[in-house]
């Protein structure tokens, strides 16, 4: 064994610069190989998250037009979602509905507090939605509650920037201090720290009582639980409808009296392309891969005609047909597996080197291989070399040893 | 030693050419013998054959007391890597190689140990007087140095006959001498057979007998 390795290492490196360019395909391919499916598993891992994370199973319902007559209505009637709906849509769909909520955005106003004053706008928002909003690290104080919801209560969350702009020199103190907004009075409850969050929490009922807009939700927001298909999203979507159907007086198949936009199922359709994604990475992979096994069967095809004279001295002198053969194979796996490591080495290094680089950017998300994968790919290709040897040995062993003399 | 009965060869082709004609021939245990003839006359072909490296149609070859007819390659290679030192006129060393490496490498065929093989191959250089030059590769030799590594590559399987095609044939008159010289002891010292195919008369002058063949047939 020792003397066959031996044996190998003296034939590579008496042919370096095929040996260089034989291991450059093979490493070349498995690091684009390694390299390619780490973005893809990347891009993969970001999407699914966002995709399954609580904040995006949801349907968004808005309010539309009804474009049917129904129960004696006529057609081109407006469609105002109620407070109403919220409780009756979480009472009818207990299952597969964990709450509804809704928001009201960008209000302009004055905010005052000391001497410090700007216009800025305040948001609406019920008590999870602070909770599962992605961008919110940690809030200093306490966040909005059921009880403020209930009470319309005048408590306000504030981006850590603001309250170091309102209450300075430091805004996680400003906790228990008050902010004028618009005119009234608010109890700053709490302070949140994010990287780019700017929103000015307050009650959605506060807020509604604020605008004046009291009963009429523009939007809502169906949060969704227990559910795991694209069917199971669409009929969850078919019975939200017909239950406001019921509550408003629209024909259920009327699909413009209601705009739904089904957040759920369109990303579980959204992976479904991800998966494609990834199948046309693989491919784009192993013929990557491939191009590396053909430079292999390549050179060791021209090595061997090159040799031609020295198999013929090894036959010569006794060596049987097996050893010639076992020697070829041996020396074109051991440049695959040597330099399939290295591929796998540097492809490893830089998947974790953009892992590093992509850390805060939420597009791609753990860029990387898993180890058996890639030790997987490194056997096909071991298989493959060993495979690109054995044709050029058994032609090379076709020619006879005295042919193969004469061939200077 | 050796004993050729009848032995035929025709190559194949659009016009099959009979190389041997029916070659009887003999060579006794320790004989230093010479097979000469003009280029075409078929000489090479029979060293081919007494060298295991072809085959042949119809006849019999006996070698050391075996009959070598219609083996397996794997059969072949044996009985040339055991029973035959080729010396070539080219010398065939394997070029990265060192001198000691290539005496060592039909031992490396028979699964010889490492530390054996090149204390063995090391005996073979010490007796062709190249000691010194065991670690140097083939190109830093000379014609005459080379000569005698492949003679020693041939020795160190202690083969039944030494086969030596056109042996002075790439070496200038005092190198031939030597190499010549080289056979003729080892033949007399310790009475190894030796076929040596050339053209030269100078070199067939010095064997025991000359074979002459020509267009297929000893004559």
């Amino acid at each position: 064994m020792f003397d066959l390795v031996n044996e190998i290492l003296q034939t590579l490196q008496h042919n370096k610069l095929r040996t260089a360019l034989t291991g450059f395909a093979v490493a070349w391919g498995i690091f684009m190989l390694i390299v390619l499916l780490g973005m893809g598993n990347g891009v993969t891992n970001s999407f699914r998250e966002e995709v399954t994370s609580p904040g995006s199973q949801k349907i968004s319902i808005w309010g539309g037009r009804t474009s049917k007559p129904y129960h004696g209505y006529r057609e081109g009637r407006n469609i105002d979602l109620k407070n109403a709906d919220i409780k009756r849509l979480e009472e009818d769909n207990p299952e597969f509905i964990s709450e509804v909520n809704s928001s009201i955005y960008g209000v302009q106003v004055k905010m005052t507090a000391g001497t410090h004053s700007r216009t800025a706008s305040y948001t609406g928002v019920f008590p999870s939605q602070i909770t599962n909003a992605g961008n919110i690290d940690k809030v200093h104080g306490r966040s909005i509650n059921d009880k403020d919801m209930a009470t319309r209560a005048k408590v306000v969350v504030l981006p850590q920037k603001y309250a170091d702009e309102f209450f300075p020199p430091d805004g996680l103190k400003a906790v228990g201090k008050r902010l004028n907004i618009g005119g009234l009075s608010f109890l700053v409850v709490g302070v949140y720290e994010s990287s780019w969050g700017r929103d000015i929490y307050v009650p959605y009922t506060t807020a509604q009582m604020l605008t004046g807009n009291k009963d009429n939700p523009g939007s809502l927001q169906v949060m969704l639980q227990n559910l795991s298909t694209v069917e199971e999203g669409n009929d969850a979507e078919t019975k939200i409808r017909h239950a406001l159907s019921e509550a408003h007086d629209f024909d259920p198949e009327d699909d413009s009296a209601l705009w739904v936009w089904n957040q759920f199922s369109q990303g579980l359709q959204g992976l479904k392309a991800m998966d494609i994604l990834n199948i046309s990475i693989w491919i784009l992979g192993l013929l990557t891969l491939l191009s590396g096994v053909v430079g292999i069967s390549n050179i060791m095809f021209v090595s061997v005609k090159e040799r031609t004279h020295e198999i013929g001295i090894r036959r010569a002198i006794g060596a049987k047909p097996r050893s010639i053969l076992i020697q070829i194979i041996a020396e074109s796996v051991a440049i695959t597996t040597l330099f399939g490591y290295i591929g796998i080495v540097f492809g490893t290094a830089v998947t974790q080197f953009l892992d590093y680089i992509f850390r805060d950017a939420n597009f791609i998300k753990n860029p990387t291989v898993n180890l058996s994968l890639a030790l997987q790919v490194t056997v096909v290709l071991i298989v493959a070399g060993a495979l690109a040897g054995l044709f050029p040995a058994l032609k090379s062993l076709k020619v006879k040893p005295v042919e193969a003399l004469r061939d200077e | 030693m050796i004993k050729l009965r009848d032995v035929n060869k025709t190559y194949p082709g659009a016009v099959p050419l009979h190389v041997l004609k029916g070659i009887n021939l003999d060579v006794e245990r320790g004989e230093l013998v010479s097979i000469m003839g003009a280029s075409g006359s078929g000489k090479s072909t029979l060293l081919n054959i007494l060298g295991i490296l072809d085959n042949y149609d119809s006849g019999e070859y006996w070698l050391d007391g075996t009959l070598i007819k219609n083996l397996s390659e794997n059969k072949a290679a044996e009985y040339r890597n055991r029973m035959i030192g080729f010396v070539f006129q080219s010398f065939n060393l394997i070029n990265y190689k060192n001198a000691l490496e290539n005496v060592a490498l039909p031992l490396f065929y028979q699964g010889v140990s490492r530390r054996k093989r090149n204390q063995l191959a090391m005996e073979q250089l010490e007796r062709m007087g190249l000691a010194d030059r065991a670690h140097h590769l083939p190109g830093e030799l000379s014609g005459g140095q080379k000569q005698r590594v492949a003679i020693a590559r041939a020795l160190i399987t202690r083969p039944s006959i030494i086969l030596a095609d056109e042996p002075t044939g790439a070496l200038d008159s005092r190198t031939s001498k030597d190499v010549m010289e080289v056979f003729k002891q080892l033949n007399r010292n310790e009475g190894m057979t030796i076929v040596i195919v050339t053209h030269d008369p100078g070199v067939g002058e010095q064997t025991d007998r000359i074979i002459r063949i020509s267009d297929g047939v000893i004559a």
